[in-house]
């Protein structure tokens, strides 16, 4: 691994920025990840930051079955962030689609559209569990640091 | 609506403007908004033909999932009308439990909203604060039902758990902490002129366009229509319990916010109601797996308003239809009418302040000015933050608010 | 004004709904009116006596050849008026009741969509909830839709 790829990953596990993306959740999740940045949960602590643009984001965080509505703009939004950069499911809507599975206006889970890096089950999510998700993809990270397709930097 | 001489808006199934889900279309004219239409839809999962192939039990918690901030809003309506088609007389101390974890939701929802408003105007301190305060009730409510949010405590004919001695003393000990803060954030409210200058006269709403449009909950409450479900059509315990209805003139965010404040200090008194008169006997009775034929409209004051669900039975164990209607769906109709002719600073907290259940952070904006007849597409995001800055240069900054609060905490 | 007194006034105004009211419960009346007498009792109800908020509107399939709208009126929040008109499957269309309640617009969208029932009079606009893209005469809340979309083709994204 050169220097400068190790640099890159360091300060990506140290402040990694997060693009908070629903794709037609009932919101719980989305309410208990925006409860990970309050100060009782905190997760600014671990230097992850929200960020509202995809172009700046490392970690799209995932909530929803995704409905057919919003497909094409999760792909999209996707497509707009640069490499490398990690998908997470919150919730187990986002993880199989959930109670939502089979419903008809529903894709699945987020793997039907994109590839995922880390489940985080839980209807909805606690928080805890949403820090827990995120601490274990950045540990990973930190063990053999890869891209999305799984080749090794 | 648009105005055919501005703008032409796309319609039909193949364009090409339609491949980016625009969830919102304003036209300007400058910074004002002359027109706009909301789009919606992007959170449809099909719900209601899913209630079809389900058991009224399994329904519970499909329903529960409508909507994860008033889960027990949708599972109480929807368990209320099932259990009026089969007849079944629930006991008095379920309905209790119904009440008390529904004031514990309301109480929950509405500091959620304070902070979401706060976020939306650039008072980002008191979104920590509020939720803050509101992971106290998360904490009752998990300890009461095992979940922080989707609690499952509905079963057809009462409630699946029970609370204790020790449970109660601990709401009520919640109770004081809350109305403690919550006196604080009504004196914020009515005292800083930052926070007026964002709220008052925006979003305004007559008390005609809001019966004509059919506003409910807070958003209805705010323009002098002082209906709320839980007084006109008692359910639960409601009618057994002592509570004002609260209801302003003022027509804006700001009389809004006021209703959202009363209705927490009145949903205190009501926990407090509900754990002094308890009564004593089971938590439920025993409910048919096949439910006869029949129908049901059910009503319930949700958070956001009046929810309303009707249940059509056909003697299975699975029902015939299952109509949800949202309050939510009942105010979007409204917002159109609120940003008529105000400026775009105000449209994050004007949409913010009906306090809108669906995806909050995936809406797209598309902008048509309407004097050079350009269009440009920005995220929810890019609004908010010109909205800020667009009231910090008329002066009204949050920067001092923000620091005054962290100071007095 | 009581339920009972609501009824004998419908009753009064159209005979024809002598058989054709029942009172539920407190708070709660149902009304089955015949599809072409729908649009006068309607506009009484909402003018003449003061039903004049639109809670939601109800489309159904009974299964049977018959679909179903209900109109779910409400009297100052106390009193639920529901008003029922059946429909053959190859007449399934009604007026708009914009007129009266412009919040029927979203609800009156939402059985074009799910159900297939023409609103006539409805202003053209979007539509709601399914995508635009969704295929012509797929309508999900039919009994007989069993979810069998045709291959969707992936938008280029």
């Amino acid at each position: 691994m050169s220097v400068i790829t190790k640099i890159i990953n360091w300060s990506r596990l140290k402040s990694p920025w997060v693009l908070h993306f629903n794709t037609g959740a009932c919101n719980a999740c989305d309410i208990e990840i925006i409860a990970a940045l309050t100060p009782r949960y905190d997760l600014e602590r671990f230097g992850v930051v929200l960020k509202a643009t995809p172009r700046h984001a490392d970690i799209l965080l995932c909530s929803g079955p995704v409905t057919k509505q919003i497909e094409c703009r999760l792909l999209r939004i996707y497509e707009q962030m640069s490499e490398p950069k990690f998908v997470v499911a919150v919730g187990t809507c986002a993880s199989s689609g959930g109670v939502f599975n089979g419903c008809y206006n529903v894709c699945g889970g987020i793997d039907t559209v994109l590839p995922v890096s880390a489940y985080i089950p839980g209807c909805p999510a606690s928080p805890k569990a949403i820090i827990d998700g995120v601490v274990k993809l950045l540990q990973s990270l930190e063990e053999e640091p890869k891209s999305v397709n799984g080749e090794k930097k | 609506m648009h105005d055919s001489g501005d703008v032409k808006i796309p319609i039909g199934p193949q364009h090409p403007a339609l491949k980016e889900p625009e969830s919102f279309l304003i036209s300007l004219r400058g910074e004002k908004i002359t027109a706009s239409s909301v789009r919606l839809g992007y959170n449809h999962r099909g719900i209601e033909k899913a209630c079809e192939a389900r058991t009224y039990t399994q329904d519970i918690y499909l329903i529960e999932r409508v909507c994860g901030i008033c889960s027990h809003s949708h599972s109480t309506c929807f368990v209320q009308a099932v259990e009026e088609i089969a007849g079944l007389d629930i006991p008095a101390r379920a309905k209790y439990l119904r009440t008390l974890i529904a004031e514990l939701e309301r109480i929950h929802s509405h500091l959620l909203w304070l902070g979401v408003a706060g976020h939306e105007i650039g008072f980002d301190t008191l979104l920590m604060y509020t939720w803050r305060d509101r992971e106290v009730v998360m904490d009752i409510l998990a300890a009461l039902t095992g979940n922080r949010v989707n609690y499952g405590i509905n079963t057809i004919g009462g409630v699946r758990r029970d609370i204790n001695a020790k449970q109660k003393e601990e709401v009520l000990k919640a109770m004081d902490i809350l109305e403690t803060q919550t006196k604080y954030y009504i004196d914020l409210a009515q005292n800083e002129t930052t926070l007026l200058k964002r709220l008052q006269g925006v979003g305004v709403l007559s008390h005609d366009d809001a019966q004509r449009l059919g506003a409910v909950g807070p958003t209805g409450r705010a323009s002098g229509i002082d209906r709320d479900t839980r007084k006109d059509d008692p359910y639960a315990a409601y009618g057994e319990l002592d509570f004002k209805v609260i209801s302003v003139n003022n027509n804006d965010v700001y009389g809004r916010t006021l209703v959202r404040l009363g209705e927490l200090m009145e949903s205190f008194n009501l926990v407090r109601q509900v754990i002094r008169k308890l009564p004593e006997g089971a938590i439920s009775v025993k409910a048919p797996r096949k439910i006869p034929a029949g129908q049901a409209v059910s009503r319930y004051e949700a958070p956001r308003g009046e929810d309303l669900h009707f249940v059509r039975s056909n003697g299975t164990d699975k029902p015939d239809r299952v109509k949800v209607r949202a309050p939510t769906l009942a105010n979007i109709q409204s917002v159109s009418k609120m940003l008529e002719d105000r400026y775009l600073a105000d449209m994050p907290i004007v949409v913010a302040a009906i306090d809108p259940c669906f995806s909050c952070t995936d809406r797209m904006v598309a902008l048509r000015d309407t004097q050079n007849r350009k269009k440009n597409t920005v995220p929810w995001e890019t609004i908010r933050l010109k909205g800020i800055k667009w009231y910090k240069d008329k002066g009204v900054d949050f920067a001092s608010l923000n620091k005054k609060l962290s100071a007095s905490f | 004004m009581n339920e009972e007194a609501i009824k004998q006034e419908l009753i009064n105004k159209f005979p024809y709904l002598q058989e054709a009211i029942t009172i539920k419960r407190k708070g709660r009346i149902f009304a089955q009116v015949p599809a072409d007498k729908f649009d006068a009792v309607f506009a009484y109800a909402v003018k003449e006596m003061r039903f004049a908020a639109l809670s939601a509107i109800t489309g159904l399939d009974r299964g049977d050849g018959v679909f179903e709208v209900i109109y779910h009126l409400n009297q100052e929040g106390r009193i639920l008026l529901n008003l029922c008109v059946g429909l053959e499957k190859d007449k399934l269309a009604v007026n708009t009741v914009t007129a009266y309640c412009p919040s029927a617009d979203i609800y009156e969208r939402e059985l074009e969509d799910l159900l297939g029932i023409k609103v006539n009079g409805l202003a053209a606009g979007y539509r709601y909830p399914l995508t635009d893209d969704w295929p012509q005469g797929e309508y999900p809340l039919r009994k007989d839709w069993k979810g069998n979309l045709a291959s969707k083709e992936v938008p280029d994204a």
